[in-house]
């Protein structure tokens, strides 16, 4: 169908569209309008990536492709879906429009060459693609046939060597797949195409660190021009994101490594340049390439390399020497934390090192490997673990600090000292960005409370709204849960977690929200030692039994826990996130299948974990979700003190507040998980006594709290129970989709129509 | 709601048989019951979900007024005939009706059917309910054949051999009732798939499964087994009695049964009941084929002779195939000799009206069409429209055939029980 938005012609690849969606086009299109930064917050199932899309293609139609949209997604999978809505788009477009869409990922996902893809991880695939393709690799091979080469990527050469137009992709929307197949017929390399064909799309849908980490951005985004629109989806996380893409942490595994390898290069270093003296050209080319970097600050890059390292041999002493000094700091027995000023300085006195040199380790040693002709990189990581870490603490004197801990809090009679350069400022990754794109648009299902994400991602957004869903029927159905069947409150803070009486609570809870609750339920704990905690303890109470063998297994983490015949195991089987990626992926694909036979199960998971933040429980899979707790941060952890003590004193936020406002976002998040439609219902359960309060619950999303009744703000066991059958069987009933009256949930064209004269009448 | 659509009764004094009142009176009561069950926990509800508001509506003069739960039953009634005439096809176009059916129902006596959210449990609700769905069944459907399966321990266990008797079912079915284990759908589909892939093509297979459990322990993979049931042409419903669970609407969609879950006992016995009436022909058995069927004569009383059903001697009544002579005790049934299908005439002509239905009557304006005069009194019980002291007039509605007026309550009577439009019927008789 097509709309008009406040005069602008948009095309939408649905028959009917949501009134939120209206909504949100108009405030886009006049965010749009004003070239600003923009903060959104919808729920999840009301269509937002498509809202998104249908409203910036349209625009870009209007404007005749003056400007680029870059599309963030979190994972791959998002990607392909943003990629389909597109597809779906592009179709329902006016006809001579060319409209040249594309996602971009790494290596691995796009690479066709079978010999490649046998490298297990990302890195390897990197490093052997490289082997295949690096210049001196090919010239090598023009002369000597044996040495191997990737026959699609020698094609896509020669098919871009015969001018740039004889390289195109036709207009159209590529999928990682489509692109893949493409790059098959034609026998070119898909991953190389993609990078030069992002010159000419209209849209690119990558990664997050395309744009925010310095180092991927160099590479990929350099030239994306000013008008750029830049949309982060699903951004509720973006300030850990920025703050990840800026930390460091270095073990002694990580310098132990270095060293080798770095012996192994300095060898090769030294025959290199015997052979061809290469080492210096190679330097000053590469670092012309560096302009335009958007990441890194401008200052690092006008500056050219000093000149004390500039020949490698001297290079390599200052690592060398850096390592010692960091592991003689390693050695420490106490936790120590500095700021990255004084650390400098520490450097400097102790190991001869200025703050200049530390400040190019970075690209000296991205230079020195492509004069080395090194392919393989990911032996290579640790030392480019160093370097960043050089690079950085030598490059911000604020928003970071060093934190020395010789062991883990958690356990400490076993060292493992650990060096971590941690970012606390979310803005210094972003600002570049910010400064450097027309528009930028950070939308999520869950960003409340919203004004706390332009204080702590520095910037002023021109508008931030929170939209809420219309719905036909209240599907879902939050509860604030604060008390057992015998009225003793529950709850996990640190003083009453351990409380048998609570262990209990939550154990009764779950046993009787399986016996009422058919297919899927998720539970969601606090952390992972608090789950095995009160698993263990409600094993032993024999709330969950388990079979004997399981029990024997002493080191507990399973995959499934085999049905057994008491209580929870008798209504569903019960799984469980491990920190193993491949275990829970395991354990999820079996919780799937229990719950399409009709068996039902339980996953238990972890907030913040792998499955919190990625993982839809939509439909059957996840009726109901229990959040055991409040998911706080560890709050004795260094790096987090250390954040929020920079975060009052340079933004005024309080410690409580970020603390709240960031285990509310989680929650939010892992009950989020349930409810992926219109068409979906789900309940959440908010299992703990400290969600009835009000500065806690009133930072959960605005959708959330709609629903969230006044009488279903402190209930008991029972009481929950009830309220679950009788929500479950009006949700069983059949109903209609669009709604009627007033309460019109799904509009058509002339309702659109309608609606826009009728907000015209009111002006 | 939903009890007070079920239990209204016809004020026409010739409304309804003795058995069709009998039934109605004990939906009353039982509407009580529940009423007063849910009097006990009321303290449990917050004051919020009786919404005693929504009973009342304003009035022109702004008034409160509780709402008339009369017109929203007749709304309800209306309704739910539209909607029955537009899925079954109108008059005008008929489709073909499944009227030999082999219907199997499974009852889940798993440990769940113990829970007592409904009084005075799941189960005995299921059994009572049950009992009457199959008097109403053989009512409606009087050439098909019902049995019973059920599912405890795991296991699926049939009680009864399907056949074409109310009284041995629900016998059966009484004696029966003690759950424990965990229901199996699986073990249940493969059972009666077993017994309805022998039965003749002409008939219709047919499964509903009233599921009081939310899990399913099943021996191998469930998803085979619906598959199975499909390409046997089995049409599978569930009623649930708790959730919607993803299993079940699986199956009902794949086998183009209906998934319904209920809301209460009440509820339970109207979803019930919509499985009585044949439901529409499946395409690939829309071609007619001609069915061989015997018309018995019955036995002279006082003749002995040895009964073909229970392989012993037995005193008058029954009734001889007139193929090969053997005695059966009752019908419809299939000839134990000869395999032929035995029914009596009656049975025929009781299941024609599900192919002629009578069209929904249109609603007629209190006022009428201006320049129309309209009668005053029913065509069918010769009451007056108009209530007494100047009340509002009641709905009425036209038959579009022959344009007659009646009342509500005669339209329910017509449409649920009589079958036939008397203005039509009187008409067609004058003209001869």
């Amino acid at each position: 169908m097509k709309l008009e938005v406040e005069g602008l012609t948009v095309y939408f690849p649905y028959e009917s569209i949501y009134p939120e969606q209206v909504e949100y086009m108009r405030e886009l299109k006049r965010a749009l309008d004003a070239g600003g930064h923009v903060l959104l917050e919808m729920p999840t199932g009301t269509g937002k990536t498509a809202a998104l899309l249908s409203l910036i293609v349209s625009y870009s139609i209007h404007k005749n492709f003056k400007f680029k949209l870059l599309y963030c997604t979190r994972t791959v999978h998002e990607m392909e879906k943003t990629l389909a809505e597109l597809r779906l788009l592009a179709s329902h477009l006016p006809t001579p429009t060319s409209l040249l869409a594309l996602g971009l990922s790494s290596r691995k996902n796009l690479c066709v060459n079978p010999h490649v893809l046998s490298a297990q991880s990302r890195d390897s695939v990197d490093a052997a693609c490289r082997r295949l393709t690096a210049s001196w690799v090919r010239s090598l091979a023009h002369d000597n046939p044996q040495v191997p080469t990737c026959p699609f990527f020698e094609s896509y050469d020669r098919a871009a060597s015969a001018g740039p137009d004889a390289l195109l992709l036709p207009p159209g929307v590529y999928t990682l797949g489509d692109l893949r197949s493409f790059g098959r017929s034609k026998g070119w390399c898909p991953y190389f195409l993609a990078r030069q064909m992002i010159r000419y799309a209209n849209v690119v849908v990558y990664s997050y660190q395309y744009l925010l980490d310095p180092k991927v951005a160099t590479i990929i985004s350099k030239e994306m021009q000013k008008e750029c629109v830049v949309v982060f989806d699903e951004a509720h996380n973006i300030d850990n994101v920025c703050i990840e893409a800026l930390s460091v942490s270095i073990r002694k595994q990580t310098l132990e490594a270095r060293l080798k390898a770095t012996d192994a290069g300095r060898l090769r270093a030294e025959y290199n340049r015997l052979v061809d003296g290469l080492a210096q050209r190679g330097n000053l080319a590469i670092t012309d390439a560096w302009l335009g970097n958007p990441a890194l600050p401008d200052d690092i890059l006008k500056e050219a390399v000093p000149g004390n390292i500039r020949r490698a041999e001297h290079f390599l002493s200052v690592l060398r020497r850096l390592v010692q000094y960091l592991k003689s700091r390693l050695l420490t027995e106490k936790v120590e934390t500095e700021n990255p000023v004084n650390f400098c300085a520490a450097i400097n006195s102790q190991a001869g090192i200025d703050q200049k040199m530390l400040k190019f380790c970075y690209d000296r040693l991205h230079s020195l490997m492509l004069t080395l002709e090194i392919t393989n990189t990911d032996e290579f990581m640790h030392i480019q673990t160093v370097c960043d870490f050089a690079t950085l603490v030598s490059t911000y004197a604020r928003g970071f600090s060093i934190i020395i801990e010789p062991y883990d809090e958690r356990m400490p009679t076993i060292p493992d000292p650990v060096l971590q350069l941690s970012c606390h400022d979310a803005s210094l990754a972003i600002k570049p960005v910010f400064d450097r794109f027309q528009s930028v648009i950070i939308t999520s299902g869950t960003l409340s409370p919203i004004d706390l994400y332009p204080r702590l991602l520095n910037f002023s957004p021109v508008i931030s709204r929170s939209f809420t869903m219309s719905l036909t029927r209240d599907c879902i159905c939050p509860m604030v849960l604060t008390r057992g069947s015998d009225q003793l409150p529950v709850s996990t803070k640190f003083d009453m977690r351990s409380d048998p009486g609570v262990v209990r609570n939550y154990g009764r809870l779950l046993l009787e929200m399986v016996a009422a609750v058919p297919d899927g339920i998720v539970c969601f704990f606090v952390s992972y030692s608090y789950m095995d905690g009160i698993v263990n303890s409600w094993n032993e109470m024999g709330i969950l039994q388990f079979s004997h063998a399981s029990i024997e297994n002493s080191t507990f983490p399973m995959v499934m826990l085999q049905l057994a015949t008491k209580d929870v195991m008798q209504h569903k089987l019960v799984f469980i996130e491990t920190q193993d990626v491949v275990e829970t992926t395991l354990a999820l694909d079996n919780y799937r299948k229990a719950c399409d036979c009709g068996r039902g199960a339980v996953f238990f998971s972890v907030a913040r974990g792998k499955v919190a933040e990625g993982i839809d429980f939509d439909r059957h899979y996840g009726r109901l979700v229990i959040m055991f707790g409040v998911p706080f941060q560890y709050t004795l952890s260094r790096i987090l003190l250390a954040r929020l003590q920079y975060l009052r004193e340079t933004f005024q936020i309080k410690e409580g507040d970020f603390l709240t406002f960031d285990a509310l976002r989680q929650a939010a998040q892992c009950v989020g998980r349930v409810i992926r439609s219109k068409a979906d219902y789900g309940m959440m359960i908010f299992a703990d006594k400290r969600y009835s309060r009000h500065d806690k619950r009133s930072k959960l999303p605005g959708w959330i709290l709609s629903h969230l009744h006044d009488a279903h703000l402190n209930l008991s066991t029972d009481m929950a129970l009830h309220i679950a059958r009788e929500f479950l069987r009006r949700m069983a009933q059949p109903y209609d989709k669009t709604g009627c009256g007033s309460k019109k949930t799904l509009l058509s064209e002339e309702d659109v129509m309608k609606m826009s004269e009728g907000a015209m009448d009111t002006y | 709601m939903y009890g007070a659509g079920v239990a209204f009764q016809p004020t026409s004094s010739a409304g309804g048989s003795s058995k069709e009142k009998k039934r109605r009176d004990e939906d009353d009561e039982e509407e009580e019951d529940d009423n007063e069950g849910k009097g006990t926990d009321a303290w449990e509800r917050a004051y919020a979900d009786e919404r005693s508001w929504e009973d009342l509506q304003e009035d022109e003069s702004g008034l409160l007024r509780p709402i008339d739960t009369k017109t929203l039953v007749h709304a309800q009634y209306r309704k739910r005939l539209l909607l029955r005439s537009s899925t079954g096809g109108s008059v005008a176009s008929r489709i073909q009706k499944g009227l030999i059916r082999y219907f199997y129902i499974v009852i889940d006596l798993s440990r769940a059917a113990s829970e007592t959210d409904y009084r005075p449990s799941r189960m005995a609700v299921v059994a009572k309910q049950a009992e009457a769905f199959i008097r109403e069944f053989f009512d409606q459907n009087p050439l098909s054949h019902v049995g019973l399966v059920t599912m405890k321990d795991g296991l699926a266990h049939r009680l009864t051999e399907i056949g074409g008797s109310p009284e041995a079912q629900i016998k059966a079915l009484m004696g029966k009732l003690e759950c424990c284990g965990e229901a199996s759908l699986q073990n249940a589909l493969e059972l009666v798939h077993g017994y309805l892939s022998q039965i003749p093509s002409y008939g219709h297979r047919e499964v509903l499964i009233l599921s009081s459990a939310l899990t399913t322990c099943d021996p191998g993979d469930v998803m085979e087994t619906v598959q199975r049931c499909k390409r046997a042409k089995i049409r599978c419903s569930v009623i649930g009695l708790s959730a919607e669970v993803f299993i079940c609407k699986h199956l009902c969609e794949e086998t183009g049964g209906t998934y319904t879950v209920a809301l209460n006992e009440s509820h339970f016995k109207e979803l019930l009941l919509e499985h009585a009436p044949p439901p529409p022909a499946i395409a690939e058995y829309a071609a007619a084929n001609l069915i061989k069927m015997g018309f018995p004569q019955r036995g002279a009383e006082g003749v002995v002779s040895i009964c073909s059903c229970h392989k012993e001697a037995k005193v008058g009544g029954g009734y001889t195939c007139p193929r090969c002579k053997v005695r059966v005790c009752e019908l419809p049934t299939e000839c134990r000799t000869c395999g032929l299908t035995l029914v009596s005439s009656p049975h025929l002509a009781r299941s024609y009206h599900h192919l002629f239905p009578v069209a929904p009557f249109d609603e007629v304006s209190p006022h009428g069409r201006p320049g129309q005069r309209l009668p005053t009194t029913c065509f069918g019980c010769q009451q007056s429209f108009v209530g007494q002291g100047g009340a509002q007039p009641s709905l009425r509605t036209s038959c579009p055939k022959c344009n007659q007026f009646f009342c509500i309550d005669c339209d329910i009577y017509i449409h649920e029980s009589l079958h036939n439009c008397p203005g039509c019927e009187s008409q067609h008789n004058s003209s001869v």
